[in-house]
């Protein structure tokens, strides 16, 4: 209510409720640390990854313009991240650590005017293609894809319908971990000197892939975690100059990650995953839709960065603010597909997509920008073994 | 006549030669739309299994449809081979689209041989891919390398327009891309729309050419009506159009020729408005086989160190094409202007020195082109050091070779101040007017090769 202060964590006496308002950080005993590992007085081998960071010892911080302290209380200290921005109601106690009675978070920010189709159109979301991992099980799956979104399978109806699709967008990780290896720099210049490496050949298939889709419908082109652009958020568009074929096409969109459009009039806001993936890597929270829609809450795309994961140093704002509610949106590169339509306090509809690895499960996802609902679509070819 | 042929085609490549015919690879190969090649394929299959029940003859279907799976409706699109055929219709509750994908003589193991029978016609066929495609897209033109870079400062100058939250997730400062991008697609998405609507409302065509598989599509469809009729459809489903469609099939047969020919005409309207693609790529096409020898060498020579030569006479291909449009909406006369010297330089390929008359042949219509205010491309004949690597010996050869090069507007600039004075003597002798001829000639290419060494006759010339 109003009658709870709110106070700057220097204003703060013991045992008088208020509010305060600042930027979470979480100490975690289990965090690569890279000064812990060249640290010499510990002599301690550098941490192999781990799947998830948390420790049941990690410590919540609140930390304003000046101060810090320590928070308890009605908190789960384990859901929560590093920078997030968070508003606690307590008082603080007499050793100095902040007992936390409620808390909330930005909440969904301000509704966007609708201005979606009135007939119904598609947007494909892909991610994950993978190309270039050396194993060619998902190249059926991507083959029938671009064929059915170009057109080429299906009976007629399939075809029509097809065509209401107007957009195609890749969300990240088009080139496969695979092409990431760096044995090259270890090996001898002589060996290495004729071996490309494998990104290449993989850029090579994805400008022909590209091709295909881009003579039949605008593609949007997201960089991911292992494709040949900056590594730190935001990440650049991928150089046209890699995709000599597809980029001579005007349908072909180079852009960066994270990514933000209107798409027939509706909002569309994604990432290729790397936000998401890092959250879910030092927090409790298991499921990457819940991740999502908590970082909508949260009011910030990505609240790790740049904690955990590599960003650009903005000083003077924060581009990853959450201005405005978007209609679609998604993240790439989850382990499975999961959709949620979230509705706001303030009239937001906001669709919640996360769009699965297509090099893993074969597949996309495609959203009815008419009434804001998505399906899964999964392409498979047959193998030697039967299938279930 | 053409029934059999296609049906005789299709054997051939079957049990003659043994390949793995896929809808697609079919559709490349006789140059037919894609659905009519599914359809070629099931009337053989049809014909085949009544003519002869031991024929070898091992079919892949592709099925696609929707199926309730963990609580909501997913698609899939699969392609299983016959025998699975039934059990994975089966398993979907709505069927969406069942046709041939493939016709072989062995049995497949797997669906890798099905991907690389389609991945090699693609690759040959990459920049008309969508040629025989049911969909086509009218912004999706290729954009000559002009242009390119002409998007480049536009989406600078977009960036500069006041921030849209698209500013917000891009870098700060230096690229202009991502809010241009936003921008675009804010506006292209309309032009795709209206073209898309276009096509859907549009059941008159005109400019039918395909008059003829639109009647063996009709047979096609009361064939495709025999097969087991699609249960009821969820409203929402996407591929609930397909189904609605198939319960029409049936009940009505006049009624699916209409809607086909709702969604043919998309593919023929598209053709008229691309007609003009289509025409300009047939005079292409002649060309072509005299020109693509001029334009492998010329492409290699563009770039000394070797990056990739055929990707780059890809886009040149599509950039002449596109150049060729505008060409021939302007001054059709060039293109046949451009013809009679291109093969007139394709014979003076020897280093030694080329006869007279032709040179003088060929000489005329260079000139006029030049003072006739420069028009953006012409045809010479420069002698040029050819360097690639042989990959026998393994050992970098370099030869002079004459070959014909064409050239643009810059060196069209260069040239023109050196034509214009010698040209103000129109009265010289017909001996001297050749010889000077053949100086702007020679002027031209060693302006624009300054490594030019000349081993002919024609260094007499130069001297003077």
């Amino acid at each position: 209510g109003q009658d709870v202060p709110v106070r700057k964590l220097c204003e703060l006496q013991a045992g008088e409720r208020c509010c305060v308002v600042g930027t979470l950080f979480k100490a975690m005993q289990l965090q690569p640390s890279i000064l812990q590992e060249i640290s010499e007085e510990h002599n301690l081998e550098p941490q192999p990854p781990l799947s998830k960071y948390i420790h049941p010892s990690d410590e919540l911080i609140l930390e304003d313009e000046l101060q810090r302290i320590k928070l308890e209380g009605a908190i789960e200290v384990q859901r929560l991240v590093t920078g997030t921005i968070f508003a606690v109601y307590g008082c603080e106690q007499d050793d100095g650590k902040f007992l936390v009675e409620d808390h909330c978070f930005a909440n969904l920010p301000p509704p966007l005017p609708w201005n979606g189709p009135s007939a119904d159109r598609f947007v494909l979301l892909v991610s994950g293609l993978g190309l270039g991992s050396g194993s060619g099980e998902s190249l059926l799956g991507t083959q029938l894809l671009v064929d059915v979104v170009t057109g080429q399978l299906g009976a007629e109806g399939g075809q029509s319908c097809a065509a209401n699709i107007s957009r195609v967008v890749l969300a990240g990780n088009l080139l496969s971990q695979n092409t990431q290896s760096r044995d090259t720099i270890n090996k001898a210049k002589y060996l290495t000197k004729k071996t490309q490496a494998a990104s290449v050949e993989a850029v090579k298939m994805l400008d022909e892939i590209l091709l295909q889709l881009c003579t039949s419908v605008p593609v949007d082109v997201m960089p991911g975690e292992f494709d040949p652009t900056n590594y730190t958020l935001p990440q650049q568009p991928l150089h046209r100059c890699m995709l000599p074929l597809a980029s001579a096409y005007a349908t072909l969109h180079l852009v960066t990650n994270p990514y933000q459009a209107d798409i027939d009039g509706v909002r569309f806001l994604g990432t290729s995953g790397q936000n998401i993936s890092d959250i879910f890597k030092y927090s409790s929270m298991d499921d990457y839709l819940e991740i999502l829609e908590w970082t909508l809450r949260a009011g910030h795309i990505s609240p790790t960065a740049p904690d955990t994961l590599g960003c650009y140093p903005f000083y003077k704002s924060d581009p990853f603010i959450l201005t405005a509610c978007p209609h679609v949106y998604f993240c790439g590169n989850a382990p499975r597909f999961q959709s949620k339509l979230l509705q706001g306090d303030e009239g937001q509809r906001v669709l919640l997509v996360t769009v699965p690895a297509f090099s893993a499960t074969q597949t996309a996802c495609l959203v009815n920008l008419r009434n804001l609902s998505c399906q899964p679509i999964s392409f498979s070819g047959f193998g030697a073994e039967d299938d279930d | 006549m053409e029934d059999e042929l296609y049906l005789e085609n299709i054997d051939e490549f079957v049990t003659d030669q043994n390949r793995i015919v896929t809808y697609k690879w079919l559709s490349y190969t006789l140059g037919v739309h894609v659905n009519q090649a599914k359809q070629m394929l099931y009337d053989y299959v049809e014909r085949k299994r009544k003519e002869n029940s031991g024929a070898q003859l091992h079919v892949t279907y592709l099925v696609a449809g929707s199926l309730v799976q963990n609580g909501h409706t997913c698609h899939k699109v699969a392609v299983v081979r016959e025998d699975k055929l039934e059990a994975m219709k089966s398993k979907l509750a709505t069927i969406a689209s069942v046709h041939v994908y493939s016709v072989q003589k062995a049995l497949l193991k797997d669906s890798a041989p099905l991907y690389n029978t389609d991945y090699d016609i693609v690759k040959t066929n990459l920049h008309n891919c969508s040629k025989f495609s049911a969909i086509q897209c009218a912004a999706a033109v290729p954009r000559t390398p002009a242009e390119a870079p002409q998007a480049q400062t536009t989406s600078a100058r977009a960036g500069s327009q006041p921030p849209s939250d698209a500013d917000a997730v891009s870098a700060p400062v230096v690229n202009g891309h991502a809010p241009s991008a936003a921008k675009q697609t804010s506006q292209q998405p309309k032009g795709i729309m209206e073209m898309f609507a276009a096509k859907a409302a549009s059941k008159a065509h005109d400019a039918n050419k395909e008059t003829k598989p639109e009647s063996k599509e009709a047979p096609g469809v009361s064939a495709a009506s025999s097969k087991p009729p699609a249960k009821s459809s969820i409203m929402n489903n996407f591929f609930g159009k397909a189904a609605m469609n198939k319960l029409k099939v049936n009940s009505v047969p006049e009624q699916p020729k209409e809607e086909k020919e709702a969604v043919k005409p998309s593919v023929s309207v598209a053709e008229p408005e691309s007609s003009l693609n289509v025409v300009v790529e047939k005079p292409g096409k002649k060309t072509e086989s005299v020109k693509s020898q001029q334009k492998d060498k010329k492409s290699k020579m563009k770039r000394v160190d070797k990056s990739d030569n055929e990707e780059e006479r890809e886009p040149e291909n599509l950039k002449k094409k596109r150049k060729r449009i505008k060409q021939l909406q302007s001054d059709s006369s060039d293109e046949e202007a451009d013809v009679p010297p291109s093969p007139a330089p394709e014979e003076e390929k020897a280093p030694s020195p080329p006869p007279v008359p032709a040179l003088k042949a060929e000489l005329e219509p260079v000139p006029t082109e030049v003072s006739a205010g420069g028009r953006k491309r012409k045809r010479k004949r420069v002698l040029k050091s050819k360097m690639f690597i042989d990959e026998e010996e393994g050992c970098m050869v370099t030869e002079k070779v004459y070959e014909s090069e064409s050239c643009t507007d810059s060196e069209d600039d260069f040239t023109k101040s050196k034509p214009p004075p010698p040209q103000k003597q129109p009265a010289l002798p017909a001996k001297k007017e050749l010889k000077e001829e053949k100086k702007n000639l020679k002027k031209g290419p060693a302006a624009a090769n300054r490594a030019n060494k000349q081993v002919s006759i024609m260094g007499f010339f130069q001297k003077k």
